[in-house]
């Protein structure tokens, strides 16, 4: 047979087995459906929590204060050298003035400004940082605390770091969780391909005996895994976007809910092909898993 | 495909021996019988020709290798040349008459394209005009074996080894698998088949008793008789 024979040859076989056995293609179809609504909701609650860690993160400015000897060229100086850094989005010169009169909104603070007679505070620059390099802040910060003119940097960084820590760890989980889910429902898939293949094991015997080579047992085998992976996909995605739907029905009736359906930062058709793709991945790993196994291998 | 046994000798997990320094020559499109009656050891020695129950001891050529010395990708290769029919490789349940006859053809490294034909007039041939659609399930247990028997020999096999071909047939059908042996044995195919009774067409026949060859057929055509055995 030619490559293009022994494709079609191998395409048809996995075909016909699986519709051969359909209680067993059945399962392993819902086996990798389930999974894959599962995996789901993981990447989509862990890029949830990781979007709104970003977004708080992202409302962190940092204030860089001057010293009290700091001249107008001084301002202009840093002013040019931070609005030429890469990493910042805006700069915003706060004058003593402006920063005195945000002061004294607070009724305890203008008490004791106006015990003391002045203006005890300097100018300072408003800094916003590109969304991008939000974790090099404190490189800028050391950066500009060695510049003569600059007294203090104050971005919070207890705060900044709590919040960094926390996303690391969102997302750490999550992938420990999805990767937990996968490899548990990759051994499902794998198990229920085995009984599918101890279903037709005389087959495998008889094919061997006829002197059918290696090849014409394994290669329709893990096609048809692949099949089944598709095809729990296509299902998976099926109940995603039919969740979905229904969800649009029953949530805005439930108290403004349907911020969920908006979930920032899910692109949904990444998603489905992620989960195609993670789909196929779970149906051709559990058919070579299976094929692998002792007593498959000793299966002639 | 000829055929060449050396001092061999079976003796199974139990400690029954079933061959006892057996040695014998079948040449190249020769007809050959091993006969025998129930447990006689004949299936079992079809199988070590076969590469299924390797011996415990000897020296067997069958073709130019030994069987059991191949690899898995030669043993597959060598398979390619030989037709079994035995009473435990059944069909494939799920294919038609005819979609088995073209899978032992793809099995085999044979394009099925363009034998459907040939497919047809043979089981017509064979007494089975109008099954080719049907499943196994659907035919007697007699054209199910018509059908095993003329799955071996469909790729024209250089070695055709059968277990008691002829039992479950009927008289009819019996004649026309006899024939068509006797035809694929024209075209260079060495035969060897087990059975309860003896051929006229066989040039030669193997008797086998209470497990043991009782005769050894020498590598230059003599006959000589076992000492160890009493008929």
């Amino acid at each position: 047979m030619n490559p293009w024979q022994k494709l079609v040859f191998v395409l048809k076989e996995g075909l016909g087995q699986m519709v051969r056995f359909p209680g067993l293609s059945v399962a392993v179809v819902v086996i990798v459906a389930a999974a894959l609504v599962q995996l789901s909701l993981f990447l989509g609650l862990s890029k949830v929590l990781d979007n709104a860690l970003l977004s708080a993160r992202q409302k962190f400015e940092m204030a860089v204060f001057l010293t009290p000897a700091a001249g107008q060229g001084d301002i202009q100086r840093l002013q040019d050298r931070l609005s030429a850094d890469a990493r910042i989005a805006s700069v915003r010169v706060v004058g003593k003035e402006e920063a005195l009169k945000d002061f004294r909104k607070d009724p305890d603070v203008d008490r004791m400004v106006q015990a003391l007679g002045e203006n005890p505070l300097t100018d300072s620059l408003s800094v916003v940082l590109k969304k991008d390099v939000s974790e090099k802040i404190d490189d800028l910060a050391s950066d500009l605390k060695k510049d003569t003119a600059v007294e203090e940097v104050d971005y919070g960084k207890g705060e900044w770091e709590a919040v960094s820590n926390l996303s690391r760890l969102v997302r750490w989980v999550g992938w420990f969780l999805g990767g937990f889910v996968f490899l548990t429902a990759l051994f499902i898939v794998s198990n229920a391909l085995t009984l599918a293949l101890w279903a037709r094991r005389e087959e495998w015997v008889l094919l061997s005996r006829l002197g059918a080579p290696a090849w014409m047992r394994w290669a329709p085998y893990l096609w048809e895994g692949l099949l089944k992976g598709l095809l729990g996909a296509g299902a998976g995605i099926l109940v995603l976007v039919i969740l979905k739907n229904t969800l649009g029905w029953f949530l805005p009736k439930s108290g403004g809910m349907e911020m969920f359906l908006n979930l920032p930062g899910i692109d949904w058709s990444s998603l489905y092909v992620t989960l195609i793709v993670l789909g196929a991945l779970l149906g051709f790993a559990g058919a070579l898993w299976a094929v692998q196994k002792k007593w498959v291998r000793e299966l002639h | 495909m000829m055929i060449q046994a050396f001092h061999l000798t079976k003796i199974h997990p139990s400690g029954a021996k079933v061959l006892d320094d057996a040695y014998f020559s079948f040449p190249e499109a020769s007809f050959n019988v091993i006969l025998g009656e129930n447990n006689s050891g004949k299936s079992t020695l079809l199988k070590i020709l076969a590469g299924e129950e390797k011996p415990t001891s000897g020296v067997l050529r069958v073709g130019s290798s030994d069987p059991y010395e191949l690899t898995s990708r030669q043993k597959s290769e060598w398979l390619k040349e030989v037709g079994m029919f035995f009473h435990d490789l059944s069909l494939f349940p799920d294919k038609t008459v005819e979609g088995n006859i073209l899978f032992t053809l793809q099995l085999k490294g044979i394009h099925p394209e363009g034998q459907r034909e040939s497919i047809r007039k043979l089981l017509e041939h064979a007494g089975l005009a109008g099954k080719m659609d049907a499943k196994p399930g659907d035919l007697s247990s007699g054209q199910q074996r018509m059908v095993l028997a003329l799955r071996a020999m469909i790729f024209r096999p250089k070695l055709y080894l059968a277990d008691e071909p002829l039992q479950g047939l009927d008289p009819e059908a019996s004649m026309v698998l006899l024939r068509l042996l006797g035809e694929l044995r024209k075209t260079g195919t060495t035969l060897v088949i087990t059975s309860r009774q003896a051929f006229p067409e066989a040039e030669e026949t193997l008797p086998v008793l209470r497990g043991m060859l009782q005769w050894h057929r020498l590598a230059e055509g003599k006959l000589g008789h076992w000492e160890g055995i009493t008929p």
